[in-house]
């Protein structure tokens, strides 16, 4: 995408300013996106983005600029006037690009560069908005969605770097609202995703699609108020990991231990969470939503185990993050595009799996919630207090599910309720997210298998 | 090529094909700042411009955009809008405005001349960290800095409208975290000028350490019910978070729980709520939307009764109605409606009767992003505040819950001040409202 000539010339040109490192981030995204409002197509959009950033670092320093032009001149004004305030003689000398032939784990076929696949997605929504209507009369409406991404990126760095790749996102799904004879609405929703093509199709029924979003809603619309207080919650599989992301994730990310900023900072090695616990980070799994091949730094992506058996074993680490922290890097840089400097990030973040099971932990509370679906959230990193909401839960008493609940979010801090986990479960399965943080937002997994915190505050409005 | 031959060479494809569309065309300069350790560490440039095409052909809508502006590149927007239209449903009311007027905003208000250098613009941003690490249980300033955004948007359409906008926001922000023996706590906040000589760092600085010292040792109050004060800030995400209510396009597409409730009194008849997009002390000012209708005064809630929701052509001529001014589309997305700038307007309450007894005044909310559910009105949020009687704050409040249904929310108010406050990013214009009986979860 950018000439590696000009590519040197421009790298070449940061160092003569100075700088001690400096990198190009070539990027060309592809997007194609499908909106439906029950059988009716809502919206059909494509555009592609391309841009280039360029990074500078001076001590631990960034300096960063991006462009919409794939023009050597331009570029080199731009490192021009980032180094303006910085200037001094070259301290680091230039490196010839060596070209790392990248290799693809996330194998890919019904790609956006070759198809857009638009009847066979509209037959799926459409499909799966015939199923949730079936489900019950009270489902007033369905709104369905595909998004699908072909990002290709070129990373040049004064290190020699020279490497691209190619990351194919797909993502669909449909949310159903219920109303009852009194005019009260809920809502419902199922989606899926990954590091694929839309072959992700052949593994979707688009009947379970509109089910579940149905049932959901359903299980909603006769929804009581959340009692509140603290109490015992059992956390659902999948996206009820978003608890160990926000909880937990991003205070092991070094954007916020580097700064001091995180209450994890100075505990590694320490026994941060319950002997249950064991969580790890991992971008290599097959085609996973998180999944990547290498970060947005060019470092090959790995696993990463972040907590063992209760203990901090590892931050994420990003370049900078490796500078002021001194800690390895863990291929986590990662940013949503070319208009954001790098960060350190999660990618597949995860609890292992454990050995009780659902029953186990419903008979063991005499009242307390049971969170089967959850919501998104978020963490003051500094203090390590979150949030997140739940968005399918029932009340618990004397050892059994009694009914649904609503409007119930789950509060507390990461510390705490780290230690709080007492029993995890083995139906371990993940669930795809959005994560937003300093360098936009980027696709992440969160999982974990069903888990029981012993106390947690549930905030109702029963 | 200049942009009006970029947006000739569009629209004469358009023509050819047979179709109708509007271009949008962003372009937009920032510098961001950002320090640690009294030095800077994070100093960003951009520029960039987004071309973004709506076409209309055979009654069916089609979006595409481009960030290259290229012949090629513009003639292939073009074709993938075209093929993208087909797949659309037939909408026989989305048309593009016949209007062929031409109209600019005022560049002396809305960006008015700036020659602050960049060393005067390092200084602030070094200043909202050194005037804060010097003060007492400040342990740290992690997120700090300054941002300086120019936008300019043009809108073309087939019918020869044209619209053309240039805009500034200098923007300051600092979060302190506190920390006194095992409390600590982490709050910040911002200032938004379109001009930087009218950014007060000192204000900044004394508001978030105020606001952040004053919080370190809350604790929960006892569960139960409240009357809630939120600030200007928490109201202004409150309402935000269910924009839904005043949404057209929500009501056409069957998801606005108030869709059929127009005429119908549904909040308490204090309330009075109006879209003012002329007000020009605040920053979302609108002259015209992004079809190119003029922008108006909207009301949307008078004395608790609703009058009308904010449309685009579209959805007003669904509802047939005459739009309201309120379209919304970015070059990436799809028309869509959006309130320009909230009002509420003020009460009749003064302090004696607004704040009499006891009360929770909150000014920090958590998860207001996942914990507000739209469709039903349903809500939780972490909530930090201050328990108050008779205006007197007598206890600072962390680690609880406030809940509950914002619909029915607003019909079970006790008072509506008498004074209207602007968020900090003057978006939203309001006084403060007393909610009754709200659920709060704490010990």
């Amino acid at each position: 995408m950018l000439n590696p000539i000009s590519a040197q010339s421009v790298i070449d040109h940061a160092l003569s300013l100075g700088a001690d490192f400096a990198e190009l981030y070539v990027e060309r995204n592809q997007l194609s996106s499908i909106q439906t409002l029950s059988s009716k197509v809502q919206s059909v959009q494509s555009g592609i983005d391309f841009g280039i950033g360029v990074r500078l670092f001076y001590g631990d320093k960034i300096l960063y600029g991006y462009t919409n032009r794939p023009d050597e001149q331009e570029l080199k004004r731009i490192a021009s006037e980032l180094a303006a305030r910085d200037l001094r003689e070259a301290v680091q000398s230039t490196k010839t690009f060596d070209y790392r032939q990248n290799t693809s784990i996330h194998p890919a076929t019904r790609i956006l560069s070759k198809q857009f696949d638009v009847e066979s997605k509209v037959a799926y929504l459409m499909a799966a908005n015939a199923a949730a209507r079936n489900e019950s009369a009270t489902i007033n409406q369905t709104k369905g969605f595909c998004l699908q991404r072909e990002q290709a990126v070129e990373i040049f760095n004064s290190e020699g770097l020279h490497v691209d790749d190619t990351r194919h996102y797909i993502r669909a799904g449909l949310s159903a609202i219920a109303v009852n004879d009194q005019g009260e609405q809920a809502s419902g929703g199922w989606n899926d995703g990954g590091l694929l093509g839309w072959e992700l199709s052949e593994g979707l029924e688009a009947e379970n699609t509109g089910r579940e979003a149905a049932r959901q809603a359903l299980v909603n619309l006769s929804a009581k108020p959340c009692p509140s207080g603290k109490m015992p919650v059992v956390i659902g599989n999948g996206f009820g990991g978003v608890i160990f992301h926000e909880a937990c994730g991003h205070l092991l990310e070094t954007t916020s231990v580097a700064k001091k900023a995180s209450v994890f900072h100075d505990r590694m090695g320490d026994m941060i969470a319950s002997p249950v616990v064991s969580a790890v980070d991992d971008g290599t799994m097959v085609n996973e939503w998180g999944s990547i091949n290498l970060d947005d730094e060019g470092m090959p992506t790995q696993r990463t185990q972040l907590i063992k058996d209760g203990q901090l074993t590892s931050f994420l680490v990003d370049r900078m993050g490796a500078q002021r922290t001194g800690y390895e890097r863990t291929g986590s840089g990662r940013r949503e595009s070319y208009k954001y400097a790098p960060a350190s990030r999660m990618r597949n973040t995860f609890i292992e799996p454990g050995d009780a099971t659902l029953d186990d932990m419903i008979s063991s509370i005499d009242r307390g919630i049971y969170a089967s679906h959850m919501g998104g959230g978020s963490v003051q990193p500094g203090t390590g207090e979150f949030n997140f909401a739940v968005t399918e839960g029932y009340y618990v008493e004397d050892g059994k599910i009694q009914y649904p609940i609503k409007a119930a979010t789950l509060i507390s801090t990461g510390p705490e309720v780290l230690k709080q986990i007492s029993m995890v479960g083995t139906d371990f399965s993940l669930a795809c997210g959005m994560c937003g943080s300093v360098s936009g937002a980027v696709p992440t997994t969160v999982g974990q298998s069903t888990l029981k915190v012993d106390e947690i505050l549930v905030g109702g409005n029963a | 090529m200049s942009l009006s031959h970029e947006a000739d060479y569009v629209m004469s494809l358009l023509d050819k094909a047979g179709a109708e569309g509007d271009l949008l065309i962003d372009q937009q300069s920032s510098l961001a700042l950002s320090v640690k350790d009294a030095t800077l560490e994070e100093h960003k440039v951009s520029s960039s411009q987004v071309f973004g095409l709506r076409v209309i052909k055979d009654n069916k809508a089609g979006i595409a955009y481009s960030e290259a502006s290229d012949d090629a590149a513009l003639k292939s927007m073009v074709e993938q809008a075209l093929v993208n239209a087909t797949y659309s449903e037939t909408e026989a009311r989305e048309r593009i405005p016949a209007s062929s007027d031409e109209t600019s905003t005022d560049d002396s208000l809305l960006c008015p001349v700036q020659e602050t250098g960049i060393e005067e613009k390092i200084e602030l941003a070094l200043q909202l960290e050194t005037g804060l690490t010097e003060k007492a249980w400040v342990k740290n300033v992690p997120y700090n800095g300054l941002e300086e955004v120019q936008r300019e948007s043009y809108l073309y359409n087939s019918a020869g409208r044209t619209t053309h906008s240039k805009s500034r926001i200098n923007v300051a922000y600092t979060y302190a975290l506190l920390e006194k023996g095992e409390h600590n706590v982490m709050s910040g906040s911002g200032q938004a000028e379109r001009l930087f000589s009218n950014l007060l760092p000192q204000d900044l600085i004394n508001h978030v350490y105020d606001s952040s010292l004053a919080l370190l040792e809350g604790k929960p109050v006892a569960t139960g019910h409240y009357d809630v004060i939120f600030d200007e800030e928490c109201q202004a995400q409150v309402f935000g978070a269910f924009s839904t209510l005043f949404s057209g396009k929500a009501a056409k597409d069957g998801i606005n729980p108030m869709r059929d409730k127009v005429g119908e009194i549904i909040t308490d008849p204090r309330l009075t709520i109006s879209d003012q997009p002329l007000l020009t002390e605040g920053l979302s000012y609108h002259l015209f939307d992004s079809e190119g209708s003029l922008t108006r005064s909207v009301p949307l809630i008078t004395e608790g009764r609703l009058d009308s929701f904010v449309h685009n052509t579209v959805t007003a001529a669904h509802f047939n109605l005459d739009t309201t001014g309120n379209a919304s589309r970015g070059p990436k997305s799809a028309l869509d409606v959006a309130v320009h700038q909230l009002n509420v307007a003020a009460g009749t309450d003064g302090s004696n009767s607004l704040l009499a007894g006891e009360y929770l005044e909150l000014t920090d909310l958590t998860g207001t992003h996942s914990g507000a559910n739209a469709v039903s009105g349903d809500f939780s949020f972490g909530a930090s505040g201050f328990l108050c009687r008779d205006g007197k704050r007598v206890q600072p409040v962390r680690g609880v819950t406030v809940a509950g249904n914002f619909y029915q929310m607003l019909a079970k108010i006790n008072a509506v001040g008498d004074k209207q406050r602007w968020n900090w990013e003057r978006s939203a214009l309001m006084p403060a409202i007393r909610f009754a009986d709200v659920a709060i979860s704490g010990d």
